[in-house]
């Protein structure tokens, strides 16, 4: 005991004169009367004791640093002010005991049913006035919470914002490593069909050509095949060849960026075309987008890259539909044709396989397919036969005028075209196995039911004579859907070939479409949007914008529309908000009175609150929503 | 402000256990983003507890305040002076509310926690002296027989 505390009085002597050495708690303490001993030994003793006063110790600079008070209300005021009332009463009750008896004496007072007299009022009206300084005293804390919450939320941004910016970093790092490790993989492969083809080569000269056989592939598709505009655009450091494993396809990692990203916030702007898009859609965020434009152009993008990949060539005019199902494209064009491509075999093998469904139709197919013949010889060995069962390419060519509308699920691609009829087509047998003649069907039903409703109604409006006869389709399963220029939208059952449902509603040519589970929407060129319950066949909600809508599209959120503007329509379906989203957000009416630049939108596609959206002067913009 | 400080008789004064109940409720509540002021009401509660480890929570709490709000500062060196004053801690105790006095002189709340502080650092300096004199001559005792029984040996 004695050595025990033989030591601890040195290093008290020798702590008290540290603080005294400290400029600021300059104290006169010379003796230890100032410090009681119990507190010394205990202080010393004890190891909560140490390990409190380290964890509420205040360093010297923190207690130099005390700014003026110019708080509204102190923290005591607020915590009498956040003490429930009838507690409060009780804590100042223990405080000042002669309150509480005055207020019995008060109780008393009341119980005794006299008179008011001006004592008891004053002491109500005391309360009262406390009662007001605590409520000024709370609505105070209030404000000043709020502050705090905004504080937190600004540097909650920050950080979020640095965050993002990672996250980012790590998507482009992602994308880089998987790339690298798809050339490792077609290395390999194309090492190992080297080693193939040389054995086979040293077993039998049979029917490859030698010289052709030990070339390089990328070297002979650089010297002979036919549609270099395809290639010239393909990421120059991968050869044609390794291309067979398409990045888009297999892809291991999800981009999650977007969803991250604050809604309407730009991610790219691609230049994609010269003039305006027809038609564009993507298969996945960040995956692949193929966009036509009247340029009669058909480009293939990598989205994540925003780097164009390559031309898909074949029509012979626009391509007004298209649509992207993992890695199957399809185009209708106003070459009256359907075409089917598959992007993981196209890199190398476009134009194989092509069949021909009438037959008084084959000598334009003939032809057609003579001039890729040609090309085609020229093309580089055939991949394994396996690989090209996995791959066909189709032409669909039945309609009589162009192809306005198509619709692509599972097996089933359904198309409609100016010739004003609907198609249906079994994409396993690779032929039209139905045809729907929406006149008919328009005739069939106005007979069939009461004669005062219209079944086919020219609009008689300007825009009809431009108007795509069939504006869209969707089909699930054998349910089809399809606008139509007379402003009707019929429900037509696929195993019958009969309309069961015509929606009747809009006043103007329908122009887009989509339906999911529960509610169909639809876009017209009288420029309103109509969701449609599926079931009951009735309107749901509707709402119209300024101009006539090209395009619309939606997803589990956010419908948004193409509306002749140069921004996209958004409206959010959750919270019913409407909104814009593009390039002419930020333009100021300043701007556009000075006459600023921006192009309207024609075409909108969305998925996943990814939202692409295709201008007039060719440009495709990238936003999240 | 000086008349919104407490004085250090209502330190003393318990809450009841409900009380307390509910400003730690609230405290747990708002997690990580507590705000100042409930942190304080629970700080407060727990130095108005009799509870020594409820003390030690409630000081620890207003020194958070303290690092994490400079605003708050001038506040809560009265209360940490308070706080430290009920542990006992009378060196720190002096050390928040000498401060304070220096940065207001006239404030009636500290000038009386200094009185407290110093009556009771004197009362129990005279004692400590009566009890470590009593624990030296006890050790000197027990020492000389210590010593005694190993010459004996």
């Amino acid at each position: 005991m004695g050595d025990t505390t033989s030591t601890h009085y040195p290093t008290a002597m020798s702590n008290i004169s540290r603080q005294m050495r400290r400029p600021v708690v300059q104290r006169a303490v010379f003796s230890f009367s100032q410090q009681a001993p119990s507190e010394l030994v205990r202080a010393k003793l004890s190891t909560s004791e140490i390990a409190h006063r380290a964890l509420t110790y205040i360093p010297d600079d923190q207690l130099q640093n005390i700014p003026e008070d110019d708080n509204t209300y102190s923290l005591f005021q607020g915590f009498q002010a956040s003490i429930p009332e009838g507690e409060s009463e009780h804590r100042k009750g223990h405080r000042r005991r002669s309150s509480k008896q005055h207020k019995l004496l008060g109780a008393g007072d009341v119980e005794e049913d006299g008179p008011p007299t001006i004592q008891r009022l004053k002491k109500k009206r005391n309360a009262v006035n406390h009662k007001l300084e605590m409520l000024a005293v709370r609505k105070n804390m209030s404000t000043t919470e709020i502050r705090d919450i905004d504080h937190k939320i600004a540097n909650l941004q920050n950080v979020r914002r640095t965050v993002l910016d990672r996250l980012a970093t790590l998507e482009t790092d992602e994308a880089e490593v998987e790339h690298e490790l798809l050339e490792l993989d077609n290395k390999i492969e194309e090492m190992q069909e080297a080693l193939d083809e040389q054995s086979t080569l040293d077993q039998s000269t049979s029917s490859l050509n030698p010289p052709r056989a030990v070339t390089p592939d990328s070297e002979s598709m650089d010297a002979s095949f036919m549609s270099q505009s395809l290639y010239d655009k393909l990421p120059s450091s991968s050869s044609p060849k390794s291309k067979r494993r398409p990045t888009y396809a297999k892809r291991k990692s999800m981009p999650v960026l977007h969803e991250h990203l604050e809604s309407g916030s730009h991610i790219r702007t691609i230049p994609a075309h010269n003039d305006t898009i027809s038609a564009l859609d993507f298969d996945q965020p960040f995956g692949t987008m193929v966009s036509a434009a009247l340029d009669d152009t058909v480009r293939v993008w990598d989205l994540n890259l925003g780097r164009c990949m390559g031309f898909l060539e074949g029509h012979t005019a626009s391509v007004k539909c298209l649509q992207v199902e993992d890695n199957i494209v399809a185009t209708g064009g106003m070459d009256a044709t359907i075409r089917l491509w598959d992007l993981s075999r196209a890199k190398y093998e476009p134009y194989e396989h092509r069949i021909v469904e009438n037959g008084d139709e084959d000598k334009d197919e003939e032809d057609d397919g003579l001039g890729f013949g040609n090309e085609h010889e020229d093309a580089p060995p055939p991949p394994p036969p396996d690989a090209m069962g996995d791959c066909p390419l189709f032409v669909l060519e039945a309609h009589v005028d162009e192809v306005t509308a198509l619709h692509l699920r599972g097996d089933t691609l359904v198309s409609g075209s100016a010739d004003k009829t609907i198609r249906q087509w079994d994409l396993v047998k690779g032929r039209c196995v139905q045809t729907l003649d929406v006149l008919w069907a328009a005739a069939q039903a106005s007979s069939t039911m009461s004669s005062t409703e219209p079944q086919w109604r020219p609009t008689g409006r300007a825009a009809d004579a431009t108007a795509d006869f069939v504006g869209a389709l969707q089909c699930f399963d054998a349910a089809l859907a399809c606008g139509t220029a007379d402003g009707m939208v019929r429900l037509w059952d696929l195993r019958s070939g009969q309309v069961h449902r015509s929606l009747v509603g809009h006043t103007g040519p329908v122009t887009c479409l989509q339906f999911d589970d529960i509610h169909l929407v639809t876009g017209s060129l009288d420029r309103s949007i109509r969701i449609w319950d599926l079931r009951m066949g009735t309107i749901f909600d509707a709402y119209a914008y300024d101009a006539p809508i090209t395009s619309m599209m939606f997803d589990a959120r956010h419908i948004v529309c193409a509306a002749g503007e140069d921004v996209v329509k958004v409206y959010d379906k959750t919270d019913g908000r409407h909104w814009d989203c593009g390039t002419g957000v930020t333009t100021s009416v300043e701007d556009r009175m000075a006459g600023a630049k921006t192009s309207t939108v024609e075409k909108v596609r969305l998925k996943d609150g990814y939202l692409i959206e295709g201008r007039r002067d060719g440009e495709v913009g990238i936003w999240t929503c | 402000m000086p008349s919104n400080l407490p004085y250090a008789a209502d330190a003393e004064s318990p809450l009841k256990p409900a009380e307390l109940q509910v400003l730690r409720a609230q405290y747990e509540k708002e997690g990580d983003y507590v705000s100042v002021q409930t942190k304080f009401n629970y700080a407060w509660g727990l130095i108005k507890s009799n509870q020594r480890g409820d003390q030690q929570l409630g000081v620890q709490l207003l020194s958070d305040i303290f690092k994490t709000t400079p605003e708050r500062r001038r506040e809560c060196l009265y209360y940490l002076a308070l706080g430290n004053y009920k542990l006992g801690n009378y060196a720190e105790a002096r050390r928040y509310n000498d401060l304070l006095i220096e940065k207001e002189p006239g404030n009636l709340q500290a000038a009386s926690l200094r009185q407290l502080i110093d009556d009771k650092v004197s009362r129990e300096g005279l004692m400590g002296v009566a009890i470590l004199g009593g624990a030296a001559v006890v050790a000197g005792i027990v020492g000389g027989m210590i010593m005694r029984g190993s010459r004996r040996r």
